[in-house]
């Protein structure tokens, strides 16, 4: 049973979920792709959109929350502008991982938490993203950058307006 | 990410690289590209065959699985049960082991290479659907996939009429979002489903109750191209270099300590001494040698008195450990093996996904114990502990054998090789309360890295 929502956050997207919803032989499938859409819009994934998500997939908000709270990648808090994910995983920590966070953190302007003072920059600490050959590597948002050294961490703070 | 050549080693004089040669950086081929270089002749030769035929070719050239298990790949194939249809294949790019890296540069540059393989396999075990899994974090893997798929529909190589063969096959890329234990084929499909990744106690094996419920059949990506390309060059062609029951290339990721680490595509002929010395150009700074985990994070550690074994699936399993996802992390003299091993521990910890209590309880116990005896405040017996819950080899201690997926195995088999290969190091630690290692400058407390003397002044990043 489809409800009305009263939040919306994806009113503009029903075309785009239905087509998403067919190419599965389940619609539940889609619920993966669907929360995707939330966090691209959003940064982050709040309550009411999970019960939105429910409503549009045919589940409940706890069924939608249980699956959240299960995959790292969806932020259950908002996050900065733009989103670092450090990798601290052992090919990434015996090339100078733990060194570059904290250069990254002092750089960033990340004092306390995860979100620095300005709101511009979140960090977090990421399990292997399979840049082992390029280590010490982070997620920029969507960009990977390996080999990362204080220059080019110079460099792409700086990019990030 | 740069592909990286090869050296001109004898050993190497008649080996043919097909998976990523010529390819520039950061490029994608495009469909009209690949097509130039005789792209999709694999699919014709498939549409010309029966369905047995192909799986009969893939069983002759010997390939087994890229994905950690190496399982043979037609065999597999030929698990599905006759006449149940429909049924699924889908491809495992959740690429999530510790030191793995080598499936996201073939998405990302020869995308047209892994569709084409889809396609000779779905002919082969008679599917019409196949979805590519692709970790969340691969964010440009699954863009450059979806863009390729959308190029093959478009050339109707994809569709309900492939190549004009009246034959449908569907392509659906489908994002992860962050789940290391959605790389286990049964999690994989509970998350493809749309539920929490938990995987599913075996059997019944996915070739026979799979994807809603449907007879599915799971392989890695390297594994799916390698089938195009067997196709297309022959069985014999992927025998060529072989040792032992390890025929073809592979493609092999080398992190750490050496002088260029990179993704290499190799025969599985060489030594490891070759491999760190002659293809990665030695170790950085002529440093020594500590160990080599050569086959992702879950696999048992090598020695340096081991460097004389054959990288392949026989040649590792010679020396105790295994060829895994071909994921092989080097460490140099200044590595700290307990500290190493806490940063695994911590990775298991995290990534177990909870449903069994062997598992879930013994990864983090492993991960305390390892963790105080890093930070010096290891107790007489611990080591005993360890031990007594990570066992020493298969179905023993308190984990192996004991949980419902190979991740709980995983958590504890570099806890009991770190044992064997170190003892002395740990034995060290808890007498000393404290670690000689000079270099190495941080200190864990829980499951949180504490530094306690960085000072402004990176010793890291000039290569
Ligand atoms: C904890 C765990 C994680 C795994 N992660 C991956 C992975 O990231 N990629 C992969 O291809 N196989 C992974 N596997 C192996 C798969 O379960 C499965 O064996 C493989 O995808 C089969 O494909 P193949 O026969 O082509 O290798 C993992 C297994 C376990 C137990
Ligand atoms: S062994 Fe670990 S990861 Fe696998 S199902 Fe059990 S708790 Fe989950």
């Amino acid at each position: 049973m489809r409800e009305s929502n009263a939040v919306g956050y994806l009113d503009d997207k029903h075309e785009e979920i239905e087509a998403l919803c067919a190419k599965y032989p389940s619609r539940r499938s889609a619920l993966l792709p669907v929360l995707w859409m939330v966090q691209n819009k959003l940064g982050w994934v709040p309550q009411d959109a999970m019960k939105e998500v429910g409503d549009i997939i045919g589940v409940t908000a706890a069924e939608v929350y249980e699956v959240v709270s299960f995959y790292t990648m969806f932020q259950q808090k908002p996050t900065g502008k733009y989103h670092l994910g450090v990798c601290h995983t052992l090919a990434c920590a015996i090339c100078g991982a733990f060194e570059a966070i904290d250069y990254i953190k002092e750089k960033a302007g990340i004092n306390h938490g995860r979100i620095s003072d300005d709101g511009r920059f979140s960090i977090e600490e990421l399990e292997c993203i399979g840049a082992c050959a390029e280590a010490p590597a982070m997620l920029v948002g969507e960009t990977l950058h390996g080999n990362l050294t204080p220059a080019s961490i110079d460099k792409i703070l700086a990019s990030c307006k | 990410m740069t592909v990286s050549t090869l050296p001109d080693l004898p050993a190497l004089a008649e080996f043919e690289r097909v998976f990523l040669p010529n390819i520039e950086e950061d490029k994608t081929e495009t469909l009209e590209e690949y097509l130039k270089v005789g792209g999709y002749e694999a699919v014709k030769i498939a549409l010309a065959k029966k369905p047995e035929e192909i799986t009969e070719i893939i069983k002759d050239s010997g390939l087994r699985g890229r994905g950690g298990a190496g399982f043979p790949t037609g065999m597999k194939w030929s698990f599905l049960p006759k006449g149940a249809h429909p049924r699924y294949l889908t491809i495992n790019a959740d690429e999530s082991e510790p030191g793995t890296c080598k499936d996201r540069p073939l998405m990302e540059q020869r995308p047209h290479t892994l569709i084409e393989g889809i396609i000779c396999s779905c002919i082969a075990i008679e599917s019409e659907k196949a979805f590519i899994y692709i970790r969340g974090e691969y964010y440009k893997s699954a863009k450059v996939m979806q863009d390729a798929v959308d190029e093959a529909y478009a050339a109707g190589i994809l569709g309900d009429n492939v190549m004009g063969s009246g034959k449908r096959v569907d392509v659906v890329v489908h994002r992860g979002a962050g789940a290391y234990i959605c790389g286990e084929e049964t999690a994989l499909l509970t998350s493809l489903e749309g539920y929490r990744g938990y995987p599913k106690l075996k059997p019944p094996f996915p070739a026979i109750k799979g994807l809603y419920d449907k007879p599915t059949i799971i392989n890695n990506v390297e594994t799916i191209v390698s089938v195009g390309w067997i196709l297309k060059k022959g069985a014999d062609w992927f025998k060529k270099f072989t040792h032992e029951r390890s025929t073809g290339q592979r493609l092999l990721c080398v992190s750490g300590h050496v002088k260029k680490p990179g993704v290499y595509e190799l025969p599985m002929t060489l030594t490891l001494r070759e491999i760190i010395y002659d293809v990665c150009g030695g170790m950085r700074n002529d440093h020594d040698l500590k160990f080599i985990i050569p086959g992702g994070s879950s696999v048992p550690w090598v020695l340096p008195e081991h460097l004389d074994a054959t990288w392949s699936m026989e040649g590792l399993a010679a020396v105790g450990s295994s060829l895994g996802s071909a994921g092989m992390m080097v460490m140099d003299h200044t590595v700290c093996p307990v500290w190493a091993l806490a940063n695994l521990s911590a990775f298991y910890r995290h990534e177990s996904c909870g449903q069994c209590t062997p598992c879930r309880e013994g990864s983090a116990w492993l991960q305390k114990i390892v963790m105080r005896i890093e930070r010096g405040e290891g107790e007489e017996g611990d080591l005993e502990t360890l031990r007594a819950i990570a066992g020493t080899g298969p179905n023993t201690g308190m984990i192996c054998g004991k949980s419902i997926c190979a991740l709980g195995d995983a958590a504890a088999w570099p806890v009991s090789s770190a044992l064997n290969c170190f003892w002395d190091d740990f034995e060290e630690h808890i007498k000393t309360k404290g670690c000689k290692y000079k270099n190495k400058r941080y200190w864990m407390q829980d499951d949180r890295f504490v530094n306690e003397t960085y000072e402004h002044k990176p010793s890291w990043g000039h290569h």
